[in-house]
């Protein structure tokens, strides 16, 4: 066979898969750097998506006053919380290079694995949790391994896995909806604190806080960001790349179980429905939350601050959008030509960095 | 042996063989697998699902990927439907307008991507949701009924023994790739860009413009699949085409397409098409559970994927010598 040098270039480098042979081309301009974080704090991202929300949700309020009940904003948090998950379970492979089509087939499978514990096996809800948990990250590992194993990119395993996944998934449970959920853990999506703050809202942004600390301080987090940067440096620097990579995945399929099992709580049963055919319904926000954050779809950077802030403006947007009346059924079109004018947009605030230098 | 050994280097030697084997096995297990009425049906999936396997192997020969192509299917669907429930459109104009509009997808798709340099993978997930929610917010998840009995008969019916009408565009297509990819130029062009882009612009090929090329006709081709799709089933479903992406990257990886582009082969994409549809049948004709069909082809992506590895491997050190 190859030498195994060559089996890790194959994983991540970019000529290897479809996804990163273009990947590659969206940033050429900056390579991935600790320094891109000094830009200049009106040229963030960050600031960019905060001035964003802010508004969008002036223009709601304004429009629609009911934008600002305590009711909408707890409704508001909730579902945020959610797609802020799903976000951060894309970020965490994203920052390899890779990508995970699967993330809504393993939510769905840790969310009906959790409904099953509950409701069929009698458990307590805290261990059916961890079980659900458990399970994504088992399914995690499964795409990590098969990803490292084949030397294939991740696009085409995942697309392989979600099909797999849901199929299982849904012909052991034969397509049926878990509904018995102990009220004690429904409870979480439908209390609120202060009148609007959603327990959920704050599980997202202490998990956001997990994942600045992961990534800043901890040895495996600068791993992660070396093997998405370039893997075969990050593999001659002593960093065991297939390990990472693994490790990546795995981190993923435990977020999609959170998120997965937070839409539990929220509709107070397991549905296999609820993340649409194979989780395709999933794909958009869980793309949508890194690519507004800034997180670079080729590797190597990633801000889990950005990817919290993006998947709250798509939820602002798909809100307000909601109470204004303009029809449910032109939402989903709203959200894609947001992802097109983001990638657009960062696209030229790049370039215009670079341009004037002011890194 | 040496003959063996040329077949097995082809794309469409182990598809065939896995075509003839399957159809060998599910047919004496059940007799009625090969009854002139489940050929029929047989082809008509194959007629449909071959457009959709097409119209992401023009995508993969460049290297790139298309997830739009259910999106631009649908659109194209219920615009052909619509056009002919709610304006009375006479069917040749509707169908032609139809195809125009997933052109014209295809071309969006293309020249942003061209010009921006950003993936495709990202400009496709967008236009997906956007192609999607316009068929959405036209149809507000309504099916179109009113669809003339002419499109229902072309829809359905056989015009030889049991060979339905819809297989003829997609004959003529398949060849007109066929025809494209091995002797025009822009195929040529295309397969290049695929193969290596850099060295492809550097002997004066324009990338953009091939790209671009290559978008059209995949949006051409998927909304094709989406107006036959609407003839078979009758109705203008807003549906359609939301269970495309798995099958549409099966099958050309089944004939050995290369994911990184510059591979592509028709006849073999096909095959990968019927081997699908035959496993599909055989789950019907057993009373297996319909659910598995999924896991079947995610398993099948994976087995063939695994095999294109292999060959890659095998077949280095013959190229090379």
């Amino acid at each position: 066979m190859h030498p195994p040098s060559l089996q890790i270039m194959d994983i991540s480098m970019p000529s290897d898969g479809p996804a990163a042979a273009s990947l590659d081309a969206s940033d050429t301009t900056l390579t991935p750097s600790p320094r891109v974080r000094r830009v200049r704090f009106y040229l963030t991202n960050e600031f960019g998506l905060v001035l964003l929300i802010i508004i969008f949700g002036a223009a709601f309020t304004f429009a629609v006053p009911r934008f600002l009940s305590h009711f909408n904003l707890f409704i508001l948090g909730r579902t945020a919380a959610e797609n802020i998950v799903i976000g951060f379970a894309m970020m965490v492979v994203v920052v390899t290079g890779g990508l995970d089509l699967s993330v809504g087939a393993i939510g769905v499978c840790a969310a009906m694995g959790g409904g099953w514990l509950m409701q069929v096996a009698g458990l307590p809800w805290p261990l059916a949790v961890i079980g659900g948990l458990l399970l994504g990250a088992a399914l995690g590992f499964v795409n990590g391994w098969a990803v490292v194993r084949s030397g294939l990119h991740s696009f085409i395993i995942t697309l392989a896995s979600m099909s797999i996944f849901f199929g299982v998934m849904i012909f052991i449970t034969r397509a049926q909806a878990f509904r018995s959920i102990p009220l004690s853990f429904a409870s979480f999506a439908h209390i609120r604190y202060f009148g609007f703050i959603s327990p959920l809202l704050l599980l997202a942004v202490v998990i956001m806080l997990a994942l600045v600390y992961l990534y800043r301080l901890t040895a495996l987090g600068r791993e992660m960001l070396a093997a998405g940067a370039r893997a075969s440096a990050a593999e001659l620097s002593g960093v065991r790349v297939k390990r990472v990579i693994i490790l990546c995945h795995m981190l993923a399929g435990l977020l999609a179980g959170v998120a997965g099992l937070m839409l539990v709580a929220r509709n107070d049963a397991a549905i296999p429905s609820m993340a649409g055919q194979l989780g395709q319904d999933w794909l958009l926000p869980a793309f949508l939350g890194p690519v507004l954050g800034g997180t670079l779809l080729s590797g190597g950077f990633v801000s889990p601050l950005g990817t919290l802030l993006g998947s709250f403006l798509l939820t602002l947007l798909t809100n307000g959008l909601l109470l204004l009346q303009i029809g449910q059924f032109w939402v989903e079109a709203v959200l894609g030509l947001l992802l097109l004018v983001a990638v657009l947009l960062d696209q030229a605030r790049r370039s215009f960095i670079a341009r004037r230098r002011m890194i | 042996m040496q003959f063996l050994s040329r077949y097995g280097r082809t794309d469409w030697f182990g598809p065939l063989l896995v075509t003839i084997l399957a159809a060998i096995i599910v047919g004496s297990l059940s007799p009625s697998f090969l009854s002139a009425f489940n050929i029929q049906v047989l082809l008509l999936a194959v007629a449909i699902n071959a457009l959709v396997a097409y119209s992401q192997m023009i995508i993969i020969a460049i290297g790139e990927m298309n997830l739009s192509v259910g999106a631009i299917g649908g659109l194209a669907a219920i615009s052909f439907a619509g056009m002919m429930q709610v304006w009375h459109m006479p069917i040749l104009p509707a169908a032609l307008l139809g195809i125009l509009i997933g052109l014209l997808g295809g071309i969006i798709n293309g020249v942003i991507i061209s010009l921006t340099g950003i993936s495709a993978f990202v400009i496709t997930l967008a236009s997906l949701s956007i192609y999607k929610g316009i068929n959405l917010g036209i149809t507000e998840a309504q099916p179109f009924y009113g669809i003339p009995n002419l499109v229902k008969h072309l829809g359905n019916a056989p015009f030889l023994g049991p060979l339905p009408w819809l297989i003829i565009p997609t004959a003529i297509v398949g060849f007109g790739l066929w025809l494209m990819l091995t002797r025009l130029p822009i195929g040529r062009c295309i397969l290049a860009v695929g193969g290596n882009r850099h060295a492809a612009e550097l002997s004066g090929i324009s990338i953009r413009l091939t790209v671009i090329v290559a978008h059209a006709l995949s949006g051409a081709i998927a909304a094709l699949a989406g107006i036959l799709l609407c003839a078979r089933l009758q109705i203008g479903q807003p549906t359609i085409g939301d269970d495309w992406l798995i099958l549409s990257f099966a099958a050309p990886v089944i004939g050995g397409a290369v994911l990184t582009g510059g591979h592509v082969s028709v006849g073999a994409t096909t095959l990968g098409v019927v081997i699908v549809a035959i496993i599909t049948e055989a789950l019907v004709l057993f009373n297996i559970d319909p659910f598995l069909v999924q896991v079947v082809l995610g398993v099948l992506i994976l087995w063939a994927v695994g095999i294109n590895r292999l060959r890659e491997f095998r077949l280095k050190p013959l190229r090379r010598a």
